[in-house]
C-alpha cells in the first residue's frame, strides 16, 4: 500500500518526504548539469523536470555478474543524493535487492512489465550466455529468455558495467559460456544467430521490436555511481537519451580519456616515470604509463569525477589504470604491460640512428665535395676571350 | 670566343657552397624580399623578384647537391639549365639587378640573395649570357686598364690641369707615402675636381699621398660582370701597385662597387690578405675630422640630403662618416626616408649602368628616388659615388626635376678654411 501511495508521488515529494533539502537537491541538479556538459540554464529545467517526474519504472536484471555493480550503486558511504533518487525510483525488479524470491518474485516483474509496458527501463548487468541455458537460470528461466521477454517491453536499456556492455569477465577468452553482451545478443538475436529461445520469448520480442530500443552503455567494472544517476536525470528531464559515442556510452562522462584528464599528466609530458612500484618515481607521483597504464586509451570520467565521494580514482592510489571501461579489458595482454614501449634500449638506438644518418650525411657531403672539387678542377680560368660565344 | 653552357653549367657548380645551399635550403618562397627590389616595386614585374633572379644557380644545386635532385636527375625528372634558360634569365640577372643588397637586409631567414645573383653571374658570364655592354667595358678594362678606355695620357692631361689651377703638386708614384688614391674612369674624364678636391684637403691635412701610374684605376668589370678570374687580375694590378710604393693605405674613391671590389672582395679574390689598409675616401676624411685636420668655414644653408651608395653605405658600412662631415658644412641637412642601410638605390649600379639595354629600366625604376626625393624636397643633394652621381643627373633630368648634385669630397673642399 505504503509502495503503491508512493509510485503516485513525483520524485520531488518523495525527497522532501525523505528530508532533502531544496538547496542539496539543486546542488545535485546543478552537479548533473555541469557533468553533462549543459549549459547552467538547464539547472532549473532539471529541477522541475525531476520534481514533477512520476518515478519511473525500473527493472534491473542481473545476469552473469558479481554484483560488484550494484554494490558500486547502492553502498553508499553516506546517504548521496544519488542514492535517494536511486531509491526514489519504482525499482520493481532487482532479485539483489528485493524481499520475495522465487515465483513471487518473477510475478513482481511480470506485474511491473504489464503495468507499464513501452514505458519502463531496462537495467542490466551481466552478459547473457548464449550456448548452454543452463548455464545461468532464474527461477527456471533461462538469462537468454528474461532477457529477450524484459528487452521487448523497454522504453530504453541500460547496460551498467563492463560485463553487459562489451561481455566483461565472462566473456573474455576462451569465453566458455558462450557470453554476449546486451549489444551483441540483441545483434545476433536480429541477425537470427541465436538458439535456445523459447517460442513465447519469439513472439513476446517480435511483439515489442527488441531490435530497435536504444542501449546505453554505462561501462566500468564497476562503472561510477554518478554516471548512472545522470542517464537516468537526463532521461527523466528530456524524455531522451543523451549523446553517444561509437561505443554507446554517453560523451558527457566518456568523452575524454583518463590519460588527458590526469593529474600526473604533466610529468608523462615530461618523461618521468615511474620504472617500478617502489622506486623514486613512484614515490614522487610519476607518471604510471610504464607500469602499464591504460589511461591513454581508456574513456571514463574517474579521473574527474573520482571514487568514493570524490576522494580518489585508482592512479592517485598510486596504481595504474587497468582500463576497465574499454571492450575486451581483460584480455589486454597485462595489467602491467605499458601499451607501447619506444624500443629496448632507447639510448644505444638514439646512437645507431645518429650514427647512420651521420654516415648518409658524411657519404652526401663527400659526394658533394668531390663533385664541387671536379668542377673548380674543371674550370678553365676566363679571360675576355672567353666572354662571348 | 670559347664561352660555351658547359663551362657556364661548370661555373654554377664550382658556385655552390655550404651558405648556397644553406639560403637554398632556407628560402621558403615568402616573397618579402619583392618589396624590397626597386625593380620589382616600380616596375611590377613578378620575375624581377630577387629569389627568382637566381634561379639557373638554384637548378644547379638543386640537381647536383641534394638526394632528391640526384634521384630526379637519374630519372630525368629536373628541371634544365640550358641556352633558352640563360637567355630568359640574362635581364633579369644583369638589367634588372643592381646587386644592391637590398633584397638580403630583409630575408627574414637571413638569405644573402644579392650574393647569390652575384654567383649566378658567374654562371652566365661563362655561358656567354653577359650584355654586350659590360663584355666592352670589361676587355677595356682588361686590355687599356679602365673599362671606360681611359689611358694615363688622359690622367696626366687632367692632373696637369689641376696643378696649374690650384698650383698644387699632385705626387705621383711616391714610394713610401701613407696613403695611395685610386680613382674611377669617370673622375677622371667626368669630375677632375675630384681630384683636384683630394689635392687640397690632403696638402692642408699634411699627410702624405700618392697616385700611382701602374694602377690608378679603382673600378672592377670582373665583378659587375662575374667573372673572378677578371676581378681577381684587376685587383691584382692594384696590390703590386701598392706593394711596390709600400704604401700604408689604399684609398678608395667616390665609387661604390670598387670599394666593395677593393675592400671586401679583394683579399679573397687573390686567396691572401692585403699587407696595406683599404679605406674609402670618406673614412679619410672622417678620421681627418677627428684628428681636427679639417678646418671648415662658412655654411651651407640649403636643404641637403645625403644619397647612400649602396655599396658604401648597405654592404660596406660607412653611414655615420658622411653625415659627420656634412654636418661640418650644413645647418639644413635631412634624410630621405629609408636611409643609410636601408637606402633605395638609384637605379644603376652593379654594371647596369655599363648595359646600354637597361637604359630604359634604369630610368623607369628612378621612380623610387624620385619619391623619396618628392618627400623631403631638397634643394641639392650630396653623394659619394660618381656612377650614382652620373645615374641621378640622368634620372633628374628624365623627371624634369631640378636638384643640382654634389659630390661630397668636392664639397668639404670648396668649404675647407685658408
Amino acid at each position: 500500500m505504503t509502495n503503491n501511495s508512493n509510485k503516485e508521488k513525483t520524485l520531488g515529494e518523495v525527497m522532501r518526504s525523505r528530508g532533502v533539502s531544496r538547496r542539496s537537491f539543486l546542488k545535485f541538479c546543478a552537479a548533473t548539469a555541469s557533468m553533462m556538459a549543459m549549459s547552467p540554464a538547464m539547472i532549473p529545467k532539471i529541477a522541475h523536470a525531476l520534481e514533477s517526474a512520476r518515478r519511473p519504472s525500473v527493472i534491473w536484471l542481473s545476469f552473469q555478474e558479481c554484483t560488484g555493480c550494484t554494490e558500486s550503486l547502492t553502498r553508499a558511504h553516506t546517504a548521496t543524493i544519488e542514492s535517494l533518487i536511486f531509491d526514489s525510483i519504482s525499482l520493481d525488479y532487482h532479485h539483489t535487492l528485493q524481499a520475495a524470491s522465487g515465483h513471487a518474485a518473477e510475478e513482481a516483474r511480470e506485474a511491473a512489465m504489464n503495468e507499464n509496458w513501452g514505458k519502463y527501463i531496462l537495467v542490466v548487468d551481466g552478459s547473457i550466455p548464449t550456448d548452454n541455458p543452463g548455464y545461468s537460470t532464474i527461477a527456471g528461466i533461462s538469462n537468454l529468455d528474461m532477457f529477450m521477454q524484459t528487452a521487448a517491453g523497454a522504453a530504453a536499456i541500460i547496460s551498467v558495467g563492463t560485463c553487459a556492455a562489451y561481455g566483461g569477465i565472462p566473456h573474455a577468452d576462451p569465453n566458455p559460456t558462450g557470453a554476449y553482451s546486451v549489444y551483441d545478443v540483441i545483434k545476433k538475436f536480429s541477425n537470427n544467430q541465436l538458439d535456445g529461445i523459447s517460442s513465447a520469448t519469439l513472439a513476446k520480442a517480435g511483439e515489442g521490436s527488441v531490435v530497435s530500443k536504444p542501449i546505453i552503455s554505462v561501462p566500468g567494472c564497476p562503472p561510477i555511481p554518478v554516471v548512472i544517476t545522470g542517464v537516468l536525470t537526463h532521461f527523466l528531464t528530456f524524455g531522451t537519451i543523451p549523446e553517444l559515442d561509437h561505443l554507446g556510452r554517453p560523451k558527457a562522462f566518456y568523452g575524454q580519456s583518463i590519460h588527458d584528464r590526469c593529474y600526473r599528466r604533466p610529468f608523462y609530458d615530461k618523461g618521468l616515470f615511474a620504472e617500478t612500484f617502489d622506486d623514486e618515481g613512484a614515490k614522487k607521483g610519476w607518471c604510471l604509463y610504464k607500469l602499464g597504464c591504460k589511461g591513454p586509451t581508456t574513456y571514463n570520467a574517474c579521473a574527474t569525477t573520482k571514487w568514493n565521494d570524490g576522494t580518489s580514482f585508482p592512479i592517485e592510489s598510486g596504481h595504474p589504470c587497468l582500463g576497465c571501461s574499454e571492450p575486451d579489458f581483460w584480455d589486454g595482454g597485462g595489467f602491467y604491460k605499458a601499451l607501447s614501449m619506444p624500443t629496448e634500449n632507447i639510448t644505444q638506438t638514439a646512437i645507431y640512428t645518429a650514427a647512420g644518418a651521420a654516415a648518409v650525411g658524411v657519404a652526401l657531403g663527400a659526394m658533394n665535395k668531390s663533385k664541387k672539387n671536379n668542377a673548380v678542377a674543371a674550370h678553365n680560368k676566363t679571360t675576355i676571350d672567353d666572354l662571348e660565344k | 670566343m670559347s664561352a660555351s653552357l658547359d663551362k657556364g653549367i661548370n661555373a654554377l657548380k664550382e658556385q655552390v657552397d655550404s651558405s648556397v645551399a644553406a639560403f637554398f635550403s632556407s628560402c621558403t618562397h615568402c616573397g618579402m624580399c619583392a618589396d624590397a627590389c626597386l625593380f620589382y616595386t616600380e616596375t611590377g614585374c613578378p620575375t624581377a623578384t630577387p629569389i627568382t633572379k637566381v634561379e639557373p644557380l638554384r637548378r644547379i644545386w638543386k640537381s647536383e647537391y641534394t638526394l632528391l635532385g640526384r634521384i630526379g636527375k637519374m630519372f630525368g625528372l629536373n628541371k634544365k639549365v640550358d641556352d633558352e634558360l640563360l637567355t630568359k634569365w640574362e635581364k633579369r640577372v644583369y638589367d634588372n639587378c643592381t646587386l644592391c643588397g637590398r633584397c638580403s637586409m630583409v630575408c627574414p631567414v637571413g638569405n644573402d640573395i644579392a650574393l647569390m645573383i652575384r654567383k649566378t653571374r658567374e654562371g652566365m658570364a661563362a655561358a656567354g649570357h653577359a650584355p654586350e655592354g659590360l663584355i666592352g667595358a670589361t676587355k677595356r678594362a682588361v686590355t687599356i686598364g679602365s673599362p671606360m678606355g681611359v689611358k694615363l695620357p688622359a690622367l696626366m692631361a687632367q692632373i696637369n690641369h689641376v696643378e696649374k689651377d690650384t698650383g698644387l703638386k699632385v705626387p705621383l708614384d711616391v714610394e713610401g707615402a701613407e696613403y695611395m688614391l685610386l680613382l674611377s674612369s669617370m673622375e677622371i674624364m667626368n669630375f677632375p675636381e675630384f681630384i683636384e678636391a683630394i689635392a687640397k684637403i690632403f696638402t692642408k691635412a699634411g699627410v702624405s699621398w700618392t697616385i700611382s701610374t701602374e694602377a690608378f684605376e679603382a673600378t672592377n668589370s670582373g665583378i659587375q660582370i662575374g667573372v673572378s678570374d677578371i676581378a681577381a687580375e684587376l685587383v691584382q694590378r692594384i696590390v703590386d701597385a701598392a706593394e711596390k710604393l709600400k704604401v700604408k693605405t689604399v684609398i678608395s674613391p667616390e665609387c661604390g662597387h670598387a670599394y666593395m671590389a677593393i675592400r671586401w672582395d679583394g683579399p679573397n679574390l687573390i686567396g691572401k690578405p692585403f699587407n696595406f689598409k683599404v679605406r674609402h675616401i670618406l673614412e679619410i676624411l672622417d678620421e681627418f675630422r677627428k684628428d681636427g685636420r679639417l678646418k671648415i668655414t662658412g655654411k651651407e644653408e640649403q636643404r641637403l640630403t645625403y644619397h647612400d651608395p649602396c655599396q658604401i653605405s648597405r654592404r660596406g658600412g660607412v653611414i655615420e662618416q658622411p653625415r659627420n662631415l656634412i654636418n661640418m658644412f650644413s645647418n639644413n641637412f635631412v634624410e630621405m626616408p629609408d636611409t643609410g642601410k636601408m637606402n633605395w638605390c638609384c637605379g644603376a649600379g652593379g654594371g647596369v649602368s655599363t648595359n646600354e639595354r637597361a637604359d630604359k629600366v634604369r630610368l623607369k625604376v628612378f621612380q623610387r628616388k624620385k619619391d623619396q626625393l618628392d618627400e623631403i624636397k631638397p634643394d641639392a643633394i650630396v653623394s659619394a659615388c660618381s656612377n650614382c652621381r652620373i645615374h641621378l643627373e640622368d634620372g633628374l633630368e628624365e623627371y624634369n626635376m631640378d636638384i643640382p648634385l654634389m659630390s661630397l669630397t668636392e664639397t668639404l673642399a670648396e668649404h675647407l678654411a685658408d
